[in-house]
């Protein structure tokens, strides 16, 4: 090898903590940029192409009971390819030694062995239960213990149970894929259901169409005319619309988004790894300005220098390549793993994802190659007579017009400093001094390690932010989840009757029963915009505290008129307070006001409140209801829970119809279980932010020390001890840490903004109002105290450890 | 590039320094290192300059080398069929050209702590391309022969004696075969026997037709300059009667 690439391969390894420093920064960014874009291009596949393959229906009907014969007369509508009719209904189970019950979807499938729509993957034991066994949806394994060949109890709405083997486990990709905190699925044949007190009919219907698959408006038009054909033809209300393209997961437009996030701060962390890449090939290139001098001094030129040094860099990118290719595919694939175990649906297998790997190879080599073109250009520039001087290592001078050497501003402002103490008689020990002067002696180094710094802790204080800006949002949905019970019955019974048991349970305080409607809202051609489900609650209800964002609440008196959430923006942007929409009620087409709107969280299908006067009477409901809330005088959770089993058996022992009793938090509770995930994902990568601006801390450090060497040599030899040395050095490194803060406070309110308006956008879909807490700005105050200590204790140690001998002969 | 080919003279000087003026500035003012040199140095001459610490003898050699730049003057040097003006070169035709045409020493030999020996030689031939890679690795054995120290050719700097490096520092700055040598206190911190060693080197580099100029701040040294110059505060003064050699080749 020649001399000179035998020098840079000599380089790489030359100091060993500088190589792990530059060669980790990469690699934090390379892994980091690797999993996500992985991840990315894995889902976007996988997430369709596992859901595409079960053949998802593309129109779902919820529907009033129906037949195999009434059935057999939609095979023939037009551009239908497939449908398939189904019965769902809510039902409690548990395993036989448990006494916990949990709420299941049950879905009762009338020919396993023929299913063309939504079909089910075999996971274990039988494909087809036979009668009186039951399939499980994996996803009911996180919710209860069973395996196949186990015994569950099912509550029926009377009280009594009945038990069912469980035959197999089976995925379902498709069926409730728009909804991952719906209940868990159970599926059983029709013939089970006389066991289950339930009538051999369907109430659901599963299309495909025939062409335009993927087509939204086709699909559209299709679902309405089936609908019509149920309604107008068999006489079979169709409460509920639901479409879907073939090969577009419904959850995929969210999951991106969020990855999207991900990303963006994936991409923050190689834009902040380049800035300490920068600031450690500066000082490599510094403590090499000799050998520059000596190369320089025996022929060598500017482009070999600069191409000696670019290829040191591109030798420090390979090495992280080959530290972070292998692990950022690992991670991945394991977050999309679980990312598919969440939302339910399979990977096609382990596989190296080639934009994943392009794009890191690109992060590996070019960014450094960016961030060390500066440092390489200036030290293969600089002159013979620098060179082997070390001049360079001035840097806080700047020099005028004929070359002559100046204050810079940073030494001047120090000089006031030092005489205002002065004036005022305060003396700061002399190694303070020392410490506060030698912060700001290489003012290029401190800005890039502040702005590595003051980045890492802006964002990891507004991913706290952000955090309880989202639990602050959902706080405010728990306005409408004032009850603490909710209790559902399979048929409609009189106000009084159920508020009269309920009070029988000490505890409870009030009871409303609410009135119900499913509605569709329509296009004003007629076709399905929204699915919209109305609560009625009596008017003044103590059961909510509505906050309306736009337009007033609802009010007693008011007729046809609905407070609708904001997610309605989606499909009529401009809808204002006062328009009207137009909407189909059981079979008939209406048309209502909208008063106001609020903020809520829309998962299947949108929320309106309307009165419960109107509502009752409009289903021919009135002073009935299949509905109550209930309020207790606590409102823990566990209280809750613990309200709902005991009024639960209270009113099945008295004979009611139970359909569900349960906890007033709990459908929050999903949806706040669902935030965590989200918010662990971005504290994740705000850790990795904080732990490049720790390495950059630690390199700036490790590389002060370095160069002061000699100085310290010399204070060594004029009396300072260990502690002295060391202490210096630790002040220095937090002073820095305590600026990175102070700068990362101002920095995390625009941080705070954009994330927390990115986050709920995806989320969301509004943008929702944001909230600070002192909670990130603590944590990360503690943090960069912490972590600066920590990053100047290794150099200060090797400092000290340094005999006077070491240092003063140290080059 | 100012090079020039050089042009009939009956009696070209190989380096010649026309009134060359060196000021440095700083807050506390200017200071005139080097204040109107006039120099000629002839193939073949073994010069010695000689002063006391602070006199601006490294500063002349700077100007010589092109290391530093001058205020006002010119160096221009004949070597290798082209003459120079050194500081009309720009840094990057200037290092090619010095790694070409002249070698300079130095009193902390600054060698490569991470290259062996042999490598720190090939360097200058690596990095000017004179020689093929394999043609470099022979001539840099030859030339640590030359030196005396070929069973060492594998080490690191550090692992031989100051002496040892200086000999390769001496061979490196030969690894181009240029004419001219430059030395800046080359036994300045070696002992009296390795330092009369080192001396002896040169003096048999002078014997195979090299030129060589050297700063010292060591007076006794000057007898054994083929001339020596005096410089004192910038400027040349001359030489003590009782020192003045006027042979070409004074006796060891």
């Amino acid at each position: 090898m020649r001399p000179r690439w035998r020098k840079v391969f000599l380089d790489l390894f030359e100091n060993k903590t500088r190589m792990l420093l530059v060669v980790f920064s990469i690699a934090v960014g390379v892994f980091s940029i690797g999993v996500i874009a992985g991840a990315y291009v894995i889902i976007e596949n996988d997430m369709s192409a596992s859901y595409a393959a079960n053949q998802p229906a593309n129109i779902e009907l919820r529907t009033a009971d129906f037949d195999r014969d009434f059935l057999a007369t939609l095979e023939n509508a037009p551009d239908i390819a497939e449908v398939e009719g189904r019965r769902v209904f809510n039902i409690r189970a548990r395993p036989l030694q448990s006494q916990v019950w949990t709420t299941l979807n049950l879905v009762a499938v009338d020919d396993f062995e023929n299913n063309t729509v939504n079909l089910l993957t075999s996971l274990q034991g039988a494909s087809e239960p036979a009668k009186r066994e039951a399939l499980l949806e994996r996803k009911v394994l996180d919710e209860l213990s069973a395996a196949v060949g186990d015994d569950l109890v099912f509550q029926l709405s009377d009280g009594s149970t009945q038990v069912l083997r469980v035959a197999g486990i089976v995925q379902d990709p498709t069926t409730g894929a728009d909804d991952f905190l719906a209940p868990p699925i159970v599926y059983v044949t029709m013939d089970t259901l006389p066991y289950l007190s339930q009538p051999e009919a369907f109430n659901r219907i599963y299309a495909t169409v025939e062409t335009g698959e993927n087509d939204d408006a086709h699909i559209r038009l299709t679902a309405a005319d089936l609908a019509d054909r149920m309604e107008r033809g068999g006489g079979v209300d169709v409460y509920r619309t639901r479409i879907a393209l073939k090969n577009e997961h419904p959850l995929a437009p969210t999951v991106n988004a969020v990855l999207g996030i991900l990303m963006a701060l994936g991409i923050l962390i190689v834009f902040l790894s380049s800035s300490l890449i920068a600031n450690t090939l500066a000082a490599l290139l510094n403590q090499h300005l000799r050998h520059i001098g000596v190369m320089k001094l025996v022929g060598g030129r500017d482009n070999q220098i600069f191409a000696m040094y670019l290829a040191l860099i591109l030798a420090f990118g390979v090495l992280a390549l080959l530290l972070a290719v292998p692990f950022g595919g690992i991670g991945a694939y394991q977050l999309s793993l679980y990312i598919a175990d969440q939302l339910g649906f399979t990977l096609l297998g382990y596989r190296i994802v080639p934009f994943s790997f392009v794009i890191q190879m690109a992060v590996g080599i070019f960014v450094p190659l960016f961030a060390g073109f500066v440092p390489v250009i200036n030290g293969s520039r600089i002159t013979v007579l620098d060179a082997l001087s070390g001049d360079l290592a001035h840097e806080t001078a700047t020099r005028d017009a004929a070359g002559r050497r100046r204050e810079s501003v940073f030494e001047r402002l120090e000089n006031w400093f030092d005489e205002l103490l002065l004036r005022r008689g305060i003396h700061l020990p002399r190694p303070l001094l020392i410490s506060l002067r030698n912060t700001f002696r290489r003012q290029n180094r401190l800005l890039l390690t502040l702005f590595t710094l003051t980045m890492g802790g802006a964002i990891f204080i507004a991913v706290f932010n952000v955090r309880t800006t989202l639990f602050d949002y959902m706080d405010n949905v728990g306005r409408y989840f004032v009850a603490d019970v909710t209790l559902d019955f399979d048929k409609p019974y009189r106000l009084s009757e159920v508020e009269r048991l309920a009070r029988q349970e000490p505890g409870v305080v009030d009871v409303e029963g609410w009135a119900f409607a499913a509605v569709e809202v329509l296009y004003p051609d007629g076709t399905l915009a929204e699915n919209l489900t109305v609560l009625a609650p009596p008017a003044g209800s103590e059961m909510i505290s509505p906050d309306p964002v736009a337009g007033r609440w609802v009010q007693a008196g008011d007729t046809r008129s609905i407070a609708i959430t904001e997610g309605i923006l989606r499909s009529f942007p401009n809808l204002k307070p006062g328009d009207y929409l137009d909407v189909k009620i059981a079979g008939n087409e209406e048309r209502w006001q909208v008063v106001g709107f609020f903020k809520f969280i829309d998962r299947e299908g949108l929320i309106a409140y309307g009165t419960y006067e109107y509502f009752s009477r409009e289903t021919n409901l009135a002073n009935r209801s299949v509905s109550f809330r209930v309020l207790t005088d606590q409102h823990a959770e566990p209280y809750q829970r613990a309200m709902s089993e005991k009024l639960d058996k209270r009113f099945r022992d008295a004979g009611f119809q139970v359909s569900q009793a349960r906890p007033g938090l709990s459908a929050l509770d999903n949806a706040t279980e669902s935030l965590d995930i989200l918010v662990i994902f971005l504290l994740i990568m705000a850790m990795l932010t904080a732990v490049v601006g720790a390495m950059g801390l630690t390199g700036t450090m490790g590389m002060n020390v370095l160069e002061r060497t000699r100085e310290i040599g010399i204070m060594r030899a004029i009396g300072a001890v260990d502690a002295e040395i060391m202490r210096m050095v630790i002040v220095e490194g937090m002073v820095i840490g305590g600026i990175s803060w102070l700068l990362g406070l101002l920095l995390s309110v625009p941080f705070t903004y954009l994330l927390s308006y990115i986050v709920s956008l995806a989320v969301f879909e509004t943008p929702i109002t944001v909230v600070f807490t002192p909670l990130g700005y603590l944590i990360w105050l503690a943090l960069v105290i912490v972590l600066s200590a920590l990053a100047s204790i290794i150099p200060a140690r090797n400092a000290a450890r340094l005999t006077i001998r070491e240092v003063l002969a140290y080059e | 590039m100012a090079l020039q080919p050089i042009s009939p003279n009956p009696n070209p000087a190989l380096i010649e320094l026309k009134d060359v003026v060196k000021t440095y500035s700083s807050e506390a003012g200017d200071f005139t290192a080097l204040k109107g040199i006039h120099l000629q140095v002839q193939p073949g001459e073994f010069l010695g300059i000689v002063g006391k610490s602070g006199a601006g003898k490294s500063t002349l050699l700077n100007m010589i080398t092109g290391v530093d730049r001058l205020t006002s003057g010119e160096v221009r040097i004949r070597a290798s069929g082209q003459e120079v003006s050194v500081h009309s070169l720009s840094e990057n035709d200037l290092a090619l050209w010095r790694g070409r045409s002249m070698g300079v020493v130095y009193q902390s030999f600054q060698l490569l702590p991470m290259l062996t020996l042999l490598e720190n030689i090939i360097l200058p031939m690596d990095l000017c391309g004179l020689y093929h890679p394999r043609e470099s690795r022979r001539r840099a054995l030859q030339l640590l022969e030359m030196v005396e120290i070929a069973e060492h050719a594998h080490k690191l700097p550090a692992y031989i004696s100051g002496g040892q490096q200086q000999r390769v520092a001496i061979a490196r700055a030969l690894a181009n075969d240029p004419p001219i040598l430059v030395a800046d206190e080359p036994t300045g911190s070696l002992d009296s026997v390795t330092a009369d060693h080192i001396f002896d080197v040169f003096e048999s580099l002078v014997q195979k037709g090299k030129t060589i100029v050297m700063v010292t701040h060591d007076m006794g040294l000057m007898p054994r300059f083929s001339r020596h110059l005096l410089l004192t505060d910038g400027e040349i003064s001359p030489p003590p009667a009782s020192l003045s050699s006027a042979s070409p080749r004074p006796k060891k």
